[in-house]
């Protein structure tokens, strides 16, 4: 019995994936979360993929493929572009009957899990009280929607890009790594007094930052005393002294509720 | 009457115009042989001189005056991708190919198009890495020009418009090119691109008048042929050890030296047991017939992509109270080489950047292989990374005081394999990496002096992350090139002390600037981005 469902959802899913190009709802990938067809999809990705992005998907000679969920792209807007490829790009198109469409849903359910937050935690916590929370400790430095400060990375859709755990591990312990364009500096210029920021861009000669009062500037490096960059992150680390379990439970369900921002959308 | 009177006048006119302004004549195998001359009048082969030197005997722009170069023009090419050619100069106009195979005719002094090609690409191009082009070669009233459907055609240098079209081979199994021609005699030396698509690559001649091929020597031997037992079973088939940089040319020997890409499968190397020539390796043909004279193969057996493809640099060198005729060569797997160019037997052998797979070049020549360097499922971090020591950017050699300049990068990687599958048109390599980084052993890079007789560091000036630019150096004691943020720099090539410096806005890749005289006036030509920027001295 349990066979036999099994086999009709794979073949609705097979025949939503033939017609993709004729449906204009999105389709969903009939693979996502079957553990065969991620091993599958893991095999195929390693042969044709991962010398350009990476065996972690995270990029090489070709780009960081571990966000695109998360950045707004849907399951049939990736299975398009690598059928078709990227016209004057190195992304190839990989056409049929040579990849057949199992082959690419195979592919993203494995690509999914490279990406994807962990579907076994259940949902906890009270998400409205997590956005009181959230306004009173986080947003001073993080955005969501259109509220918020700029100077860490924006999280409105962090909670549907990155596993709760993950989240969890960075609010208690504080992170040693740091996202491009949020690496912590410090620019001290002659006139004496530092001037702390997170770098949002750098070359030999200058240094480009945002700093604590979120004003954004370039500083020629040769007319600094002194260019810093600091290895502890600006991020505090959030103890149960500062920040209950509860809370934290709060924060995380209003995190995962968050489906990005869209100005098109009145809020 | 008045009809014929006009006529005439027309005529007298026109006559008058052809005797002041005679058309320049053909660009010949002489000029070519010369290569960069103290009139700065021309730029006629890839590397400046069959030597590939790429350093010119012009001294206009100098240390203490570099910090005044102004521009003085810009060209957009508006099209999109890696722009890594070598333009040419002859009789004040640019000759310059692109990306996706857009190609142009400049006005030097003004940098305003004369004339543009563009080839119709087929939509179905699987062109392994980047739709690139690396420059023309030049002959009589010809350009020659390599293309990413795996063609060789010849244009008419006045109008930019097709001569004659050869097949190199069919662009559905892989096969591409982006080599710039070399011009040797009657011939137009090329070779295939698409070692990760598992061709079996080649070196061609074509008759430069009609495109007729005159002799073909595959990189990888056939059943029969000597070097073909270094391939186990049929994986000779699938070989790659493609040709995508321009070589050098030893006319006194008649001889061509290339090097030679990776061996396919690029990483799980179980169904390729052998040395694998003539991957790795740099290979010395006669250039009348394609012949083998001999090879030197940097890397038997390669399991990390490093492509032999680096510039090879051609010079007489005082080595153990002798003059030596040597070829250097600064090798993608970390190690800097001096062979003796009449032999290919090794000289001088000595790292350039942290490599973690060898101990050293052995007295015969082979690298002394260091344990737990052969990619697998699980990961086996080397160094260097799988873009190499350094790359296909051309490096410079300044005769005066004999250094050889490079372009160096410190990266690490964890190299991965699995086994592969082979289907024609399709990648295969068999594997992965994963760059190795952390704020402990950040990735970065360096340009360096060495010298080629010890290959020894004389000095180096860092940067924040390895670039990917090539060098020209000149006889005033300068050397140009860039970062990988896109500063364009002069150096002191004496010491290596920056000088002056530029934003471009996008970094020179793949390529150098080059340097040349219009109307008396040192120009410095820099391709980045999508455009090309002439600089000189203020009047």
């Amino acid at each position: 019995m349990t066979w036999s469902r099994a086999v009709v959802a794979v073949a609705i899913g097979c025949v939503s994936a033939v017609s993709v190009a004729a449906q204009s709802a999105p389709v969903k990938n009939p693979f996502e979360g079957n553990p065969g067809a991620i091993l599958a999809g893991m095999g195929n990705y390693r042969q044709r993929c991962a010398d350009c992005h990476g065996t972690d998907a995270r990029g090489v000679r070709g780009p960081d493929i571990t966000q695109v969920w998360s950045s707004g792209r849907s399951d049939e807007g990736l299975f398009k572009t690598i059928r078709t490829g990227v016209p004057s790009s190195e992304m190839p198109a990989f056409a049929a009957p040579r990849t057949s469409d199992r082959d690419i849903w195979q592919m993203l359910a494995y690509l999914k899990t490279l990406a994807a937050p962990a579907a076994a935690d259940p949902p906890r916590g009270n998400a409205a009280n997590g956005a009181v929370v959230f306004r009173a400790q986080c947003a001073g430095c993080h955005r969501v929607g259109t509220t918020g400060g700029r100077l860490g990375p924006d999280l409105s859709r962090v909670g549907s890009a990155r596993t709760r755990d993950v989240l969890a591990s960075r609010i208690r312990r504080g992170s040693e790594d740091f996202r491009a364009g949020f690496e912590p500096v410090t620019v001290t210029p002659p006139d004496g007094k530092p001037i702390h920021g997170v770098k949002k861009n750098e070359d030999l000669f200058s240094v480009q930052i945002m700093d604590a009062g979120e004003r954004i500037q370039g500083y020629e490096k040769d007319k600094m005393t002194a260019v810093v960059n600091t290895r502890k992150s600006a991020m505090p680390v959030f103890g149960p002294d500062r920040l209950s379990d509860s809370d934290l439970d709060d924060i995380l369900r209003y995190l995962q509720t968050l489906r990005g921002f869209d100005p098109a959308v009145k809020q | 009457m008045r009809i014929l009177h006009s006529a005439a006048v027309v005529f007298l006119l026109a006559a008058t115009a052809f005797g002041q302004q005679a058309p320049p004549p053909r660009v010949t195998l002489q000029e070519i042989a010369d290569g960069l001359t103290a009139d700065g009048s021309r730029w006629l082969t890839f590397g400046g001189d069959y030597a590939n030197h790429r350093h010119s005997p012009l001294t206009q722009i100098a240390p203490d005056n570099v910090n005044r170069l102004a521009p003085l023009w810009t060209f957009q090419t508006n099209t999109l991708g890696n722009f890594e050619t070598t333009s040419l100069l002859r009789d004040n106009v640019l000759y310059v190919t692109g990306p996706q195979n857009v190609a142009w005719a400049i006005d030097a002094r003004t940098g305003r198009q004369i004339w543009r090609y563009r080839r119709e690409l087929p939509s179905n191009l699987t062109a392994c890495c980047g739709l690139v082009n690396r420059g023309f070669g030049v002959l009589g009233d010809k350009l020659f020009m390599t293309t990413l459907d795996a063609h060789l055609i010849a244009l008419d240098i006045k109008t930019g418009t097709v001569v004659w079209d050869a097949t190199m081979d069919d662009y559905k199994t892989g096969h591409s090119s982006t080599i710039a021609p070399l011009v040797v005699k009657d011939k137009i030396i090329v070779g295939a691109a698409g070692g990760e698509y598992g061709i079996r690559a080649f070196i061609d001649a074509y008759d430069a008048n009609t495109g007729k091929r005159a002799w073909r020597f595959y990189t990888v031997p056939a059943p029969g042929e000597p070097g073909n037992e270094t391939w186990a079973g049929d994986s000779w088939k699938t070989g790659g050890a493609s040709v995508w940089v321009t070589g050098a040319y030893d006319a006194e020997q008649n001889l061509l030296l290339y090097g030679i890409g990776n061996p396919g499968p690029d990483y799980h190397s179980d169904s390729r047991k052998g040395d694998n020539l003539y991957s790795n390796s740099l290979v010395a043909l006669d250039a009348d017939t394609g012949k083998l004279r001999w090879h030197y193969q940097f890397t038997p057996h390669d399991v990390h992509d490093w492509d032999a493809t680096e510039v090879p640099i051609l010079a007489d060198l005082p080595i153990g109270g002798q003059t030596r005729k040597v070829v250097m060569f600064a090798n993608r797997n970390g190690f800097y080489y001096t062979l003796d160019r009449t032999t290919g037997k090794l000289i001088v052998a000595k790292p350039f950047v942290v490599t973690t797979w060898a101990k050293e070049i052995g007295a015969d020549g082979r690298p002394v292989l260091l344990p737990g360097h052969v990619p697998n499922e699980k990961g086996a971090v080397t160094c260097p990374d799988l873009a190499g020591g350094t790359n296909f950017y051309p490096p410079s050699f300044d005769p005066a005081t004999r250094l050889f300049f490079v372009n160096a990068r410190e990266v690490c990687m964890t190299y991965y394999a699995w086994k592969p599958e082979y289907q024609a048109g399709e990648r295969f390599t068999g594997g992965a990496g994963q760059r190795v980084t952390s704020p402990d052993s950040p990735a970065y890079g360096a340009l360096r002096a060495l010298d080629p007789v010890t290959g020894e560091r004389k000095w180096e000036f860092k940067f924040l992350s390895p670039a990917t630019a090539g060098i020209l150096t000149t006889a005033s004691g300068l050397l140009f090139s860039g970062d990988a943020d896109g500063n364009l720099l002069a150096l002191d090539s004496r010491n290596g002390k920056l000088l002056w410096r530029y934003q471009m806005g996008s970094p020179l890749h793949g390529t150098s600037p080059t340097t040349y005289i219009i109307d008396g006036r040192q120009h410095l030509l820099v391709p980045s981005g999508t455009t090309l920027t002439a600089w000189a001295l203020p009047r």
